[in-house]
């Protein structure tokens, strides 16, 4: 454990989000990283127990994003759902509008780690350490959440499903800020469900977790997003779960069919949390069990 | 960097490193050893302070992150001669033991019964979830948190 290199590092405290992306701007210019710190559940671990670099390594300068205003709060304006990126989890649990019209976020907030770590964390740090394993980020996949980001070159949106492009690869810029989620909700009371199976319920990276809303049309699916944690370098978005119950009936959708969809969409390794062979079997186990709690809500 | 923060009442000033360990500003310059550190990884809940209000980890804080803000330790609570009732029950239900995870424990649980003043034994659980323990088997703790809500409820706070 490096311990003693925490002290070495410079830390800056952010108030402001043009200075902020100014800052950033003008250090990517230059080849030199920033670590926007946030919660610090990822960051200080990795510090902590990465190997001593020593005092004359040249380190990213750290800058304090916990408490910019403009990267806080959560908001709902009509069906769409923004969360600032430097927003906890346990505020997000907390909040009156999630528990209402977002309440697969609620369940997936008290999943994070343990209230020490949900107080903390944040959804843009996740996004930015862009874990294929991190919980919130299955849930934004489920959402198919936009991600907004700042630099001193504008604001723009990216799709979630265009953000990641391999293990821990984002399309984010160098110098971009990421600074809300915004997510188009499905009406009050639509189905959806969150899994995450693990160890133990707190405090473990997940096996698997598995994340899902839906829109009904009678029998049919007129709407469905789906997220899973630890298949795949990516958090999965399902593509071929998502067309196969949309293509149909719910009725008529078949376990062997959704089992097949899901042997398509899953690429899931054995490491040291699982195996492929269990996470390929509780991936179906969880689409499965979702698609029959579409049949019979 | 200098840090200025208010510690269980008292405005106190610290000047180290930004990046230093909440945990280690508080067992080293603060003087308060109360506060324990078990994994140093964000596991086990033993370094369990409160920042404003709320139960974080103090070994994935760093110090300048807490500027202005309200930490309270353990010797925040009560001490041995005016112990909380949250702290009396830990010793009458047999949940304290070895004592490395009671700070935490206490700490956690008094975030839990400042805004549940009855949990459910569900809601004690998971409050305290992300406090290990290895002695106890927990069923003890998960009593005297019970016990204290009792207590409190009767206005013994």
């Amino acid at each position: 454990m490096s311990l003693a290199d925490l002290g070495c590092f410079e830390l800056k405290r952010s108030v402001d989000l043009t200075a902020l992306c100014e800052l950033v701007a003008e250090r990517h210019a230059r080849g030199r990283a920033t670590v926007m710190l946030a919660g610090g559940t990822d960051w200080m671990v990795e510090q902590e127990m990465a190997p001593p670099r020593g005092a004359d390594a040249e380190r990213p300068l750290v800058v304090d994003v916990s408490r910019l205003d403009e990267l806080r709060g959560i908001s709902l304006v009509g069906d769409t759902l923004r969360i600032g990126a430097a927003t906890t989890y346990l505020e997000i649990e907390r909040d009156p509008a999630v528990k209402r019209r977002a309440p697969m976020l609620v369940a997936m907030g008290r999943d994070v780690g343990a209230v020490q770590i949900q107080a903390r964390g944040t959804l843009g740090g996740n996004l930015a350490t862009a874990s294929p394993a991190a919980d919130g980020v299955t849930a934004l996949a489920a959402y198919d959440a936009s991600v907004v980001v700042r630099s001193v070159r504008g604001e723009r949106t990216i799709p979630f499903a265009s953000l990641q492009t391999g293990y821990k690869k984002t399309t984010r810029a160098g110098d971009e800020v990421i600074v809300a989620v915004e997510l188009a909700l499905p009406p009050e009371g639509s189905p959806w469900a969150w899994r995450k199976v693990g160890t133990r319920r707190a405090q473990a990276i997940s096996k698997v977790a598995f994340a899902a809303v839906a829109v009904l049309d009678g029998t049919r699916v007129a709407r469905v997003g789906l997220g899973m944690a630890s298949v795949a370098p990516v958090t999965a978005t399902l593509p071929t779960v998502r067309a196969l119950l949309a293509s149909r009936p719910i009725t008529a959708v078949d376990a062997a069919a959704l089992d097949a969809a899901v042997d398509a969409d899953v690429t899931p390794i054995d490491d040291i949390r699982s195996t492929a062979t269990y996470r390929r079997h509780v991936a179906k186990a969880l689409v499965r069990g979702f698609a029959v709690s579409l049949v019979a809500p | 960097m200098r840090v200025s923060f208010v510690v269980n009442g008292s405005a106190r000033e610290v000047d180290l490193p930004p990046l230093t360990r909440l945990l280690d500003a508080l067992r080293g310059p603060l003087a308060l050893p109360g506060t324990k550190e078990g994994c140093g990884e964000g596991e086990c809940g033993a370094c369990t302070v409160l920042l404003d209000g709320e139960p974080v980890n103090a070994c994935l804080v760093a110090v300048a992150q807490c500027e202005g803000r309200v930490v309270t330790t353990i010797e925040g609570l009560g001490d041995a001669t005016h112990l909380e009732p949250l702290q009396r029950c830990f010793i009458d239900h047999g949940g304290a033991q070895c004592g490395i995870c009671t700070p935490g424990m206490l700490l956690a649980a008094d975030a839990l019964l400042a805004r549940r003043p009855d949990p459910s034994d569900g809601e004690i659980r998971e409050a305290l979830a992300g406090n290990l323990c290895r002695c106890t088997g927990y069923q003890r703790i998960v009593e005297s948190v019970r016990q204290a809500a009792l207590l409190r409820e009767g206005g013994a706070r």
